[in-house]
C-alpha cells in the first residue's frame, strides 16, 4: 500500500507538514539553547536541534548528509560538548550568563533580520534550486571526489592546522599546576 | 587529476610540506630555534621559487577550481614575504617569553597555505575553505601567549567574531549558489552578467546574499563598523604576531575580495559600489580619528591599520566606478603597506625584546639618542605610513586616490576624504617621531642588543619601503599585469 503524496482532506503535502513540524522543533530548541540558564540543558536542547536538522536534510532529499549529521553532530560533537561542560564546570557558576546583557536588543535585531530574510527569500525566483531532487549517494561521491576533490583535500589540511593549534593551547607546560 | 595539475598546485603542496617539516624537525630536536627556523626559511625560499616557476605557465587545475595567473603569482610572493618576515622578526620577542618557535612557524605557514589558496581560488567553496585555513591559525596566534590574560581575551574576541563572520559569509555564498546553481567563479560571473545585461532589477535573494558576503568580508578586513575585535586582538597579541595579523589576514581578505567581488560578482559592481564607498569613507575616518587619541603605539597602529583598510577600499571603489587603475592601486597599496607596517611593528617588537617593556608612547621617548638607527628606521616607516615621498606609502596613496579622482562622481568626494584623512594621520604618526627625538626618556634604559636576524629583516623592509618609493615602475607593471589577469 502506498501513502498518497497529499493529505486527503486538508490538501497539503506530507513533506510540507513534516517540514513545518521539524522546522518548529529546530527553531524552538535553538531558542532554548540561548535562553536556558542551565548549561547542561542548553547542550541537550542543542542535540534536539541537530536531530531536527537531520530530519530536514532527509526531506530535502539528502539522506547521506542526514546520516552524517546524526553521526557527527549528535553522535560526536554533542557528546564532546557535554563532556567538556562536565569536566570544566565549577559549582560556583554565575547565576546569569555573562553574554546575556544585551538580550532584548539582540532579540529585536534577530526578529527584524528574520523578517527581512523571509521577505527576500519569498520574493525571489530561485529557478532550478526550488525543484525537489533526491541525491543518490553514489552521485554525491562522484561529485565529491571529482569536481570537489580540492575542497575535500583542503579540509584535511584545515583539520591538521586546527589540531596543532588546539593541542598547543590545551597542552600543560612542565611544572604548571593542574 | 594529471601531472599538469600537480605542477600548478606545486607551490601550495610545497607550503603544506614546509609546515609539516617544521613540526617534524621540532619533534627530532625539540625546543631549539636554529633547526626549525632554518627549515622554515629555506622552505619558504623554495616555495617562492616554485611559485615563480609555476607563474610562468598560467593555467587551471581541478576543473577550473584552482587558477594560476599573474594575480596568483603576485599575491603568493607577497604572502610568502609576509610570513618570511614575520618568522624573521618573531624569535627575538618569543624566546625571552618562553614561547615556542617551531609551533609558531608551523602554524604561520599553515596560514600561508590558506592565503595562497585564496589567491588561486576560482571556486566559491575553495575560497571559503582558503579563508578558514588562513584565519584559523590567526586565532591561535592571537592567543599564543596563553598565560597572558590580555592575549587570551583578544584571541577569544577575534575567534568569536571571526567565526560568526565566516558563518555569515558562508550564508551569503549559499544564496549566490542558490541563484546561479554553480560554485565556479567563471560560471557565476557569466550567469550574473546575463542577469545584469537583461536590465532586470536585482533579485531580493541575491541582494541579501551580497549583503551577507560584504558583511563577512568587512569583518575580516576590519572595516568600520565591523572593526570592534581589532584593537583588542591586536593589542593583546605578542607584538610580532600583531604585525602579522595587521598585514597577512588583511591582504588575504583583499585577495578574497578580488577573486569574489571583482571576479565572480564583477557584473553586479554597480550594485555594490555604493556600499564600498560608504565603508571606505567610514573606515578611513573613524580609524584615523580614534588613532589620534591612543597613547599606546601598538593600539595606535591597530587603528591606523583600520584606516589603511579604508584607503585600499578606495581603490576597490574606483574599480567599481569603472577605473581599472583602482585595482592596480589596491594591489600596489597591499605591497607597500605590507613592508612599511611590518617594519614599524618590527621596531616595536625589537624595543620590547626584554619582557615587561610596554608598547606605550613613553617607551619611545629618547629612542633617537639611545638607539639612533632604530629611531631612524622607525621614522622612515612612519613617514611611509603617513604617505610622504619618497617612500612606498606615497605612491600607494597616490595611485588609489588618483584612480578615484579619475572615476569622478561620488568617488571624487571619496578622494577628498582620503586626502583629508592622510593629512590628519600625519599628527599621530609624527607624534611618535617627536617622542623619539625630542623627549627625554622617563627611565634611563640600556640600549638592547638585537639579533642579526632582526636586523636583516629590518633592512629588507627598509630597502623595499624606499625602493618602492623611488622606482615604482617595476612593481606597477607587475600589478598592472595582475589586475589585467583578473578582469580579462
Amino acid at each position: 500500500m502506498t501513502i498518497p503524496e497529499v493529505i486527503p482532506i486538508v490538501n497539503v503535502r506530507w513533506d510540507d507538514i513534516l517540514f513545518l513540524i521539524l522546522a518548529t522543533v529546530m527553531i524552538g530548541s535553538a531558542l532554548l539553547v540561548v535562553i536556558l540558564r542551565d548549561i547542561i540543558r542548553c547542550g541537550l536542547a542543542m542535540m534536539v536541534c541537530f536531530g531536527a536538522l537531520a530530519g530536514i536534510y532527509v526531506i530535502a532529499g539528502a539522506p547521506l548528509v542526514a546520516a552524517t549529521q546524526v553521526l557527527v553532530y549528535i553522535g560526536a560533537i554533542s557528546v564532546l560538548v557535554l563532556f567538556a561542560i562536565m569536566l570544566t564546570q565549577t559549582k560556583a557558576a554565575p547565576a546569569r550568563l555573562v553574554f546575556q546583557t544585551q538580550a532584548v536588543p539582540a532579540a529585536l535585531a534577530a526578529v527584524v533580520l528574520a523578517i527581512i530574510i523571509a521577505l527576500a527569500v519569498g520574493s525571489t525566483d530561485w529557478g532550478a534550486a526550488g525543484t525537489r531532487v533526491r541525491t543518490a549517494t553514489d552521485a554525491l561521491a562522484k561529485v565529491l571526489f571529482q569536481q570537489y576533490v580540492l575542497p575535500f583535500e583542503i579540509v584535511s589540511v584545515l583539520l591538521l592546522a586546527a589540531v596543532i593549534g588546539g593541542v598547543f593551547l590545551a597542552k600543560r607546560d612542565e611544572g604548571e599546576p593542574l | 587529476m594529471s601531472w599538469q595539475d600537480v605542477a600548478i598546485v606545486g607551490p601550495l603542496v610545497g607550503a603544506i610540506l614546509v609546515a609539516i617539516a617544521i613540526l617534524l624537525v621540532d619533534l627530532v630536536v625539540p625546543g631549539r630555534r636554529g633547526p626549525a627556523l632554518t627549515v622554515a626559511l629555506l622552505g619558504l625560499g623554495l616555495v617562492a621559487v616554485l611559485t615563480a616557476l609555476a607563474g610562468r605557465t598560467p593555467g587551471q587545475a581541478f576543473g577550473g577550481a584552482y587558477t594560476v595567473d599573474a594575480l596568483t603569482t603576485f599575491l603568493d610572493l607577497l604572502f610568502i614575504s609576509i610570513v618570511g618576515l614575520t618568522i624573521v622578526f618573531a624569535p627575538d620577542y618569543l624566546e625571552p617569553r618562553d614561547l615556542p618557535i617551531a609551533e609558531f612557524a608551523a602554524v604561520l605557514v599553515f596560514a600561508l597555505t590558506g592565503a595562497m589558496l585564496i589567491a588561486a581560488s576560482t571556486d566559491l567553496l575553495v575560497l571559503f575553505l582558503g579563508l578558514e585555513l588562513m584565519v584559523l591559525p590567526g586565532y591561535l596566534l592571537a592567543g599564543f601567549a596563553k598565560r597572558d590574560s590580555l592575549s587570551t581575551e583578544g584571541a577569544i574576541k577575534y575567534f568569536l567574531l571571526g567565526s560568526f563572520s565566516s558563518a555569515i559569509f558562508l550564508f551569503g555564498l549559499a544564496y549566490v549558489w542558490g541563484i546561479t546553481g554553480t560554485t565556479r567563479v567563471a560560471e557565476v560571473a557569466a550567469e550574473l552578467a546575463r542577469v545584469a545585461a537583461g536590465g532586470a532589477a536585482l533579485q531580493p535573494g541575491l541582494a541579501l546574499g551580497l549583503a551577507f558576503m560584504t558583511t563577512g568580508v568587512a569583518f575580516k578586513i576590519a572595516a568600520v563598523p565591523f572593526h570592534y575585535w581589532t584593537p583588542d586582538a591586536y593589542q593583546g597579541s605578542p607584538t610580532p604576531i600583531t604585525g602579522y595579523l595587521s598585514v597577512g589576514p588583511k591582504v588575504g581578505a583583499f585577495a578574497l575580495i578580488l577573486r569574489l567581488f571583482v571576479g565572480a560578482l564583477g557584473p553586479l559592481r554597480a550594485d555594490w559600489l555604493d556600499v564600498i564607498i560608504v565603508l571606505a569613507a567610514l573606515t578611513m575616518t573613524l580609524g584615523n580619528l580614534v588613532a589620534l587619541t591612543q597613547g599606546n603605539v601598538k593600539r595606535m597602529l591597530a587603528y591606523s591599520s583600520i584606516a589603511h583598510t579604508g584607503y585600499m577600499l578606495v581603490g576597490l571603489a574606483a574599480y567599481a566606478g569603472g577605473r581599472q587603475e583602482g585595482l592596480q592601486g589596491l594591489l600596489y597599496y597591499g605591497a607597500a603597506y605590507t613592508f612599511m607596517n611590518l617594519g614599524a611593528f618590527a621596531v616595536v617588537a625589537a624595543l620590547q625584546h626584554r619582557p615587561g617593556v610596554t608598547s606605550a608612547l613613553e617607551t619611545f621617548a629618547g629612542l633617537g639618542r639611545r638607539e639612533p638607527l632604530l629611531g631612524i628606521l622607525m621614522t622612515l616607516f612612519l613617514l611611509s605610513l603617513t604617505g610622504i615621498p619618497p617612500t612606498a606609502g606615497f605612491f600607494a596613496k597616490a595611485y588609489v586616490i588618483l584612480a578615484a579622482v579619475q572615476a569622478g562622481g561620488a568617488l571624487s568626494v571619496l578622494a577628498v576624504i582620503a586626502v583629508l584623512n592622510a593629512a590628519a594621520a600625519a599628527f599621530y604618526y609624527l607624534r611618535v617621531v617627536v617622542y623619539m627625538f625630542m623627549r627625554e626618556p622617563v627611565a634611563e634604559t640600556e640600549p638592547q642588543r638585537h639579533s642579526s636576524l632582526v636586523w636583516a629583516g629590518l633592512w629588507a623592509t627598509t630597502v623595499l619601503t624606499i625602493v618602492l618609493g623611488l622606482v615604482p615602475g617595476p612593481l606597477l607593471s607587475v600589478v598592472t599585469d595582475a589586475a589585467k589577469a583578473l578582469t580579462s
